[in-house]
């Protein structure tokens, strides 16, 4: 068992009468690549939105390395190490490839505040946003602006950029959603790569049940804002609830059928 | 590697014409010239905030009039010497823009621009009724151009409008230089950030809210800069520079030049000051006149005239690739 992260108590939410995270107390261990899963409307996307900071806490609390982080306004949850990518594409459009990744990388370095100083000097932001953009795979297209690459390629982008922030923790929305079975795998492989490398801590948001069930480490199921299942993929596809939450009574090759929503 | 070329001959070209400008021409153009200029100055800082960062203000005349009667107090009160003169304008126009800063934003769009038109209003009407102290609707009046002294060594006098004009033309180039530093340096690049995606500026761990003040702080001592040297170009300070209808000169301008480069405000800032004198001359309505021009330019031409002319000379080297 690792360090655990990040840490929920007791963590709610409700839209009107409709509860989308009900008293969750999750932890999120080092080095576990995680995903969520659920059918839709479970509360995958408030739960990472509580945690990143994107909607405010209504009751509960939130622990990351042992620090309270429940008020904390994003940007600081992102300089301690708190990052997501989004489920729709959530770039700068305008500006170049390069442009947006390295952004986050003079946040993170402490650069960012200098009017004065050119950009063409910053050698080592230079050299870290190369190194990030081949790690994705779009050293390719480094001085495309951002509106005009492939859909494919945005998704990519759209993970660099979080992925430049060097997050401890690193929630991904669907990260392969809409992409071809290429770019799938290409980007899979690397976030496994990167899983492995151990720096960043993974947790998908997945629809997608091969992808969820080849990569993952431990699995979350949510129904209704609450926690049905938390396991290994072993566990999960043992489980009863989980099977009849998701599936009704259609009973064959279980976690292929939910895709099409 | 052309375009540099390119850039730096028309710029060398512009310098060399505005220098020779008091040389060759008449007082009234000097006179022009040196309107062109500063409303230069005040649109080129507020388009840090405009066309770099996405914010719309409609209270930057406050900073105007703030630098304007910073630099006029500052000369009745304490020293006579225009440049510390102008540095208290430029102060007096920071400090109020970082108290209305503060407040606005924290608001974006729509609510931003109002505040501002709101916060602009205030100083308008504050400055029009405390008569005892600004001297109400008759502005500050009487403010002299004292020669410039280092250490008493050195006398360069300003009394004469081509004498200021110098003046005027080294801190409108010096300004102009700091703006551009500004567009190509991280910070600048973080402002393009926020005006693209505010959202994704914060998951970047960027705090957007200071970002902005910041933004709104600099543009605001562009603002009281030209403000402090209109202040002695006139030799008066008065309540309308803090109008909304003069803080919506740069807007208009920037629009008119083109939003997102350097020079669109500056291009914008002589055909306006050129269009007003010249379509005075026939009727009283010029704004009427400057409506159809601006009406055309938005619906057809985005890119403002800067725009349109890069546009052109892009197609003109098309073929080759350039």
């Amino acid at each position: 068992m690792g360090k655990i992260l990040l840490e929920t108590r007791k963590l709610s939410n409700s839209f009107g009468r409709i509860c989308t995270a009900r008293d969750l107390d999750l932890g999120f261990e080092e080095g576990v690549l995680a995903s969520i899963i659920g059918p839709n409307g479970a509360g995958k996307s408030t739960l990472v939105n509580l945690l990143t900071g994107h909607l405010p806490v209504q009751s509960g609390g939130i622990l990351f390395q042992g620090r309270d982080i429940t008020r904390l306004p994003i940007h600081k949850r992102v300089r301690l190490g708190v990052c997501r990518s989004f489920q729709i594409v959530n770039i700068f459009p305008q500006l170049t490839v390069f442009q947006n990744v390295m952004i986050p990388v003079l946040a993170r370095t402490g650069r960012s505040w200098r009017p004065f100083a050119k950009i063409s000097g910053e050698n080592a932001v230079h050299r870290e946003v190369e190194d990030l953009l081949e790690k994705v795979g779009l050293g390719g297209v480094r001085e495309s602006v951002a509106v005009a690459l492939s859909h494919g390629d945005q998704r990519l982008l759209e993970v660099g950029v979080a992925l430049a922030a060097m997050p401890v923790l690193l929630f991904l929305d669907e990260p392969t959603a809409g992409m071809n079975p290429v770019e799938r795998v290409r980007l899979l492989e690397s976030i496994r790569d990167l899983s492995r490398g151990g720096r960043t801590t993974f947790v998908l948001i997945e629809h997608d049940m091969d992808i969820v069930f080849s990569l993952s480490e431990r699995i979350i199921v949510l129904h209704r804002g609450e926690v049905i299942g938390d396991g290994t993929p072993e566990e999960i596809r043992a489980n009863d609830r989980v099977r009849e939450v998701y599936l009704g009574d259609e009973m064959t090759d279980v976690f292929r059928i939910t895709e099409g929503e | 590697m052309k375009n540099r070329i390119a850039s730096i001959l028309l710029t060398t070209l512009v310098l060399a014409v505005l220098v020779c400008i008091p040389l060759v021409s008449g007082r009234f153009t000097v006179y022009l010239a040196m309107r062109v200029m500063l409303l230069g100055i005040f649109a080129v800082g507020y388009n840090l905030l405009l066309g770099q960062t996405g914010l719309l203000s409609f209270g930057h005349g406050a900073f105007y009039a703030a630098g304007a009667y910073g630099m006029g107090f500052f000369w009745l009160h304490l020293s006579p010497h225009p440049l510390l003169g102008i540095a208290a304008g430029i102060l007096a126009a920071a400090l109020l823009a970082l108290l209305i800063g503060f407040f606005c934003v924290r608001h974006t769009e729509i609510y931003f621009a109002m505040l501002t038109l709101a916060f602009g209003m205030m100083v308008f009407s504050l400055i029009w009724n405390v008569r005892g102290i600004t001297g109400g609707d008759d502005g500050l009046v009487g403010i002299m151009r004292d020669p410039i002294t280092f250490f008493g060594l050195v006398k360069i006098p300003i009394q004469k409008d081509t004498q200021y004009y110098y003046l005027i033309l080294s801190l409108f180039v010096l300004a102009v230089w700091v703006v551009r530093r500004i567009r190509i340096s991280p910070f600048g690049l973080v402002l393009a950030g926020i005006r693209e995606n505010t959202r994704r500026m914060e998951f970047a761990g960027v705090s957007v809210r200071n970002y902005r003040l910041a933004v709104f702080v600099l543009s605001g001592a562009f603002a009281g800069l030209a403000g402090s040297l209109e202040a002695m170009l006139e030799s008066n300070a008065r309540p309308f520079m803090a109008h909304w209808t003069h803080s919506g000169d740069p807007i208009l301008v920037s629009l008119l030049g083109g939003l997102h480069t350097l020079t669109g405000p500056l291009v914008g800032s002589l055909i306006f000051v050129a269009m007003r004198e010249i379509v005075q001359r026939f009727t009283e309505n010029w704004m009427l006149w400057f409506g159809v021009v601006l009406l055309v330019i938005i619906m057809g031409f985005r890119g403002g005239v800067v725009g349109v002319v890069r546009q052109l000379a892009e197609k003109a080297r098309g073929p080759r690739g350039g």
